[in-house]
């Protein structure tokens, strides 16, 4: 066999932001092995946000000097428009989210001492915390970038579990109700090594019909390889219940409201955020890429999953009575929204490209809102911690009208009212859906929108129409989360207002489309 | 040949998938994950001897590695959980619901 | 036939040199006498009865199973390596050495947070 081997190319000036990202989490586990207690989180703070800058900075570079319109590193990885423009954006969520995790109070101080034990109180006391967050989310990140951008299916279960495993772990963290943030960790890890089983059968199985698991050659084995059927459909089955349970579509929901509930809540912007955006870029690089040729049998299925996730979504949202399960629930009904948009995807190239820009368009714009939301969450505090109960907001926007307006903004984009940035997001995608023929899927769209819109009106009725309580809650707004306030509320009204520049970037990045 | 192989596979993930469904420790819902990435080793293995090339066996490495990461982070969480409450009953994580 | 003749030699090489050893050792060894050494059991651990329920093991165990499997499984991308490493070239051997300061890391930091020690 020796000689037969060619030795393999890897276009490291491509992979530069990816490797950027992974280096510095390289360099922070480095850093929690060998720097002094004190000075961690000195270095990790600005180590960790100068990475997210930089590795954008590099994202922003490539798209300036010339999209390359083959795979790279062996087929390895497509480094193609709406990949960088998903890398794009994760990198700037994660940034925004990371200002938020680097403020006091949100993670355990010892993660292996028993809530109230006499181990825990000493580690509080001692001041102790665990700065191993910044590596775990740096890995996290690099997961999510080569996410999106895997071009076979093996380098997409790798970077599947590489941007899981920290944020299984990082659930796990939070410095109040720690058990509620043990349950989260333990429920997201079975489930999500649940499903990530499902998507690795079903990539045997293509791996099985094709003889690869190239994306591309799967796509050319649809139409040459005769007879075997029944593993190509199991096989995509599979796959398929592997991705949606990433982005949280129903029937694969469960695990998202418990999961956003228990985490530190700057962990849940970053999942809520981040890894929708990159378990979106993956699933549309799946299905359009690999599964292209075979959408005839797809599409049904998808319908049904987009009309069960944003039904589901917007009617268990009117029933929460907590803040943090129903932003859960509202970001699953926007997973359903989302779907629309990958419905709309594949009777032609002009038709492509506009339902693909507009998922990215709406991707952006969902995700800063969230991120604030979650921002605006973690400063109203109870003595136990944040007040997650609805009834504790009560009255807020007469004892603190800002965050109550900066909240209701967020709600609002949430609803999809004109003027914010969840409005184009909706329109976008709703039109490119018509233009595709889905309207019926449309029509289910409009309608939950509406059953949506009642629970973010509730909320904001709930919060400037009735009185506070004389024990309300307090509101702290450290420095980190004012800059996040400010970013989120900034991105709605600007994208709400002055939409056009972010459609242009997102038209360029899928006039390209992915690459084959 | 390769028939057989690839009905044991299929098994296996049954298997595995049906004890994640059924079983109540926490532990042994997670050796069932397990089983369920074996499953698939052995299809991945079964398919590059059935299609003649070597990618089969090398995913199987990868699909190794990844399991064993996945061990020491699910049995770190478990762990975790069974100290706070003494018990790995999955039907005991029950604080967040509805 | 000629093939087989370096692994003849190593076989007896092999041989010979645990024969030596064991053969050496009354004679070279020093000779203290332990009760422990005579038990049922030769590992040295006293026996102890077994705890009603099959017992729990201290975490401590389960913090060396699970830093073992870690490192031992990463190794096993050393063996492709290892067939083909002559026509991989510098290329090969460079990405090698990237994966095992990689995993080296992650050694350092287990090392430095006193995953290593048992007490």
């Amino acid at each position: 066999m020796n000689g037969t081997i060619p030795a393999p190319t890897i276009e490291y000036a491509l992979l530069a932001p990816m490797l950027v990202v992974f280096g510095a989490a390289i360099i922070g586990v480095l850093v929690e092995a060998f720097a002094p207690r004190y000075l961690r989180s000195a270095i990790h703070k600005p180590l960790t946000l100068l990475t997210l800058a930089g590795a954008f900075v590099i994202t922003i570079w490539q798209a300036r000097t010339g999209i390359p319109t083959t795979p790279s590193a062996m087929g390895a990885v497509a480094v193609d428009g709406p990949a960088l423009f998903i890398w794009g954006t994760i990198l700037v969520l994660a940034f925004v989210s990371v200002l938020l995790i680097n403020d006091e109070g949100h993670f355990v101080a010892s993660a292996a001492a028993v809530p109230g034990s006499a181990e825990e109180e000493r580690a509080l006391t001692e001041g102790a915390t665990h700065t191993e967050v910044y590596p775990l989310v740096l890995f996290a990140v690099g997961g999510m970038l080569l996410f999106p951008a895997a071009n076979d299916l093996l380098a997409m279960f790798v970077a599947l579990e590489v941007m899981s495993l920290p944020l299984y772990l990082l659930c796990g963290l939070a410095r109040r109700r720690r058990l509620l943030s043990q349950e989260a960790a333990v429920k997201y890890f079975l489930l999500g090594a649940f499903s990530s089983a499902f998507f690795l059968y079903g990539t045997a199985l293509l791996y099985g019909y094709a003889g690869s698991v190239d994306l591309a050659k799967i796509n050319t084995a649809l139409g040459s390889v005769g007879g075997q059927d029944t593993l190509l459909y199991i096989g995509v089955a599979m796959l398929g219940v592997g991705l949606l349970f990433k982005i949280g579509a129903a029937p694969f929901q469960a695990w998202k409201p418990d999961v956003y509930q228990g985490s530190p809540t700057p962990i849940t912007a970053l999942m809520a955020s981040g890894t929708l955006v990159a378990a979106f870029g993956a699933l549309l690089r799946v299905f359009w890429v690999a599964l292209g040729g075979l959408e005839w049998s797809w599409t049904p299925i998808m319908w049904g999953v987009a009309i069960l996730t944003m039904v589901v979504g917007a009617i268990l949202a009117i029933t929460q009575t907590d803040i943090k399960r129903m932003l859960a629930y509202s970001s699953i009904a926007h997973g359903g929204f989302l779907l629309i948009g990958v419905v709309a995807l594949g009777n032609n190239q002009q038709q492509n490209a506009s339902a693909l820009s507009a998922l990215l368009f709406y991707l952006v714009a969902y995700g800063f809102t969230t991120v604030g939301a979650f921002a605006v969450v973690t400063t109203v505090r109870d003595a136990g911690g944040e007040a997650w109960h609805l009834s504790r907001w009560a009255g807020l926007g007469k004892r603190r009208p800002l965050v109550a307006v900066v909240f209701s903004l967020f709600l609002l984009a949430f609803a999809g009212i004109p003027l914010t940035s969840g409005f184009f997001g909706k329109y976008a995608v709703f039109q490119a859906a018509v233009a595709a023929g889905a309207t019926p899927l449309v029509v289910v769209g409009v309608v939950s929108s509406a059953i949506a819109a009642f629970f973010y009106v509730r909320v904001i009725v709930l919060m400037f129409f009735s009185d506070p309580a004389a024990d309300g809650p307090s509101v702290v707004i450290p420095g980190g989360t004012w800059a996040v306030g400010a970013v989120a509320v900034l991105a709605t009204v600007v994208l709400g207002v002055f939409p056009q520049p972010v459609l242009d970037l997102a038209h360029t990045a899928a006039q390209s489309l992915f690459v084959r | 040949m390769t028939t057989h192989y690839l009905v044991l596979s299929a098994l296996l993930f049954v298997i595995g998938g049906v004890g994640v469904l059924v079983r109540r420790n926490a532990i042994v819902v997670f050796m069932c994950v397990e089983l369920m990435l074996n499953a698939c080793n052995l299809a991945f293995v079964t398919f590059a001897r059935q299609n003649g090339n070597l990618d089969g066996q090398v995913i199987a490495f990868f699909v190794m590695i990844v399991a064993a990461a996945e061990v020491v982070i699910g049995l770190a969480i478990i762990v975790t959980i069974f100290r706070t409450r003494r018990s790995a009953s999955v039907d005991d994580v029950n604080l967040l619901k509805y | 036939m000629e093939l087989y003749v370096p692994i003849l030699v190593l076989a007896v090489l092999a041989a010979g040199f645990a024969a030596f050893s064991v053969s050496i050792a009354p004679f070279t060894g020093p000779k203290r006498w332990n009760r422990a050494k005579l038990d049922a059991y030769e590992c040295g651990i006293e026996p102890t009865p077994q705890p009603v329920g099959g017992g729990r093991f201290p975490l401590k165990y389960m913090i060396t199973a699970m830093l073992f499997i870690v490192f031992d499984i990463e190794i096993i991308f050393l063996y492709p390596w290892a067939v083909a490493f002559d026509s991989l070239g510098l290329f090969g051997l460079v990405e090698m050495v990237l994966f095992i300061v990689t995993v080296l890391v992650a050694y350092a930091y287990v090392w430095r947070r006193r995953g290593l020690d048992w007490d």
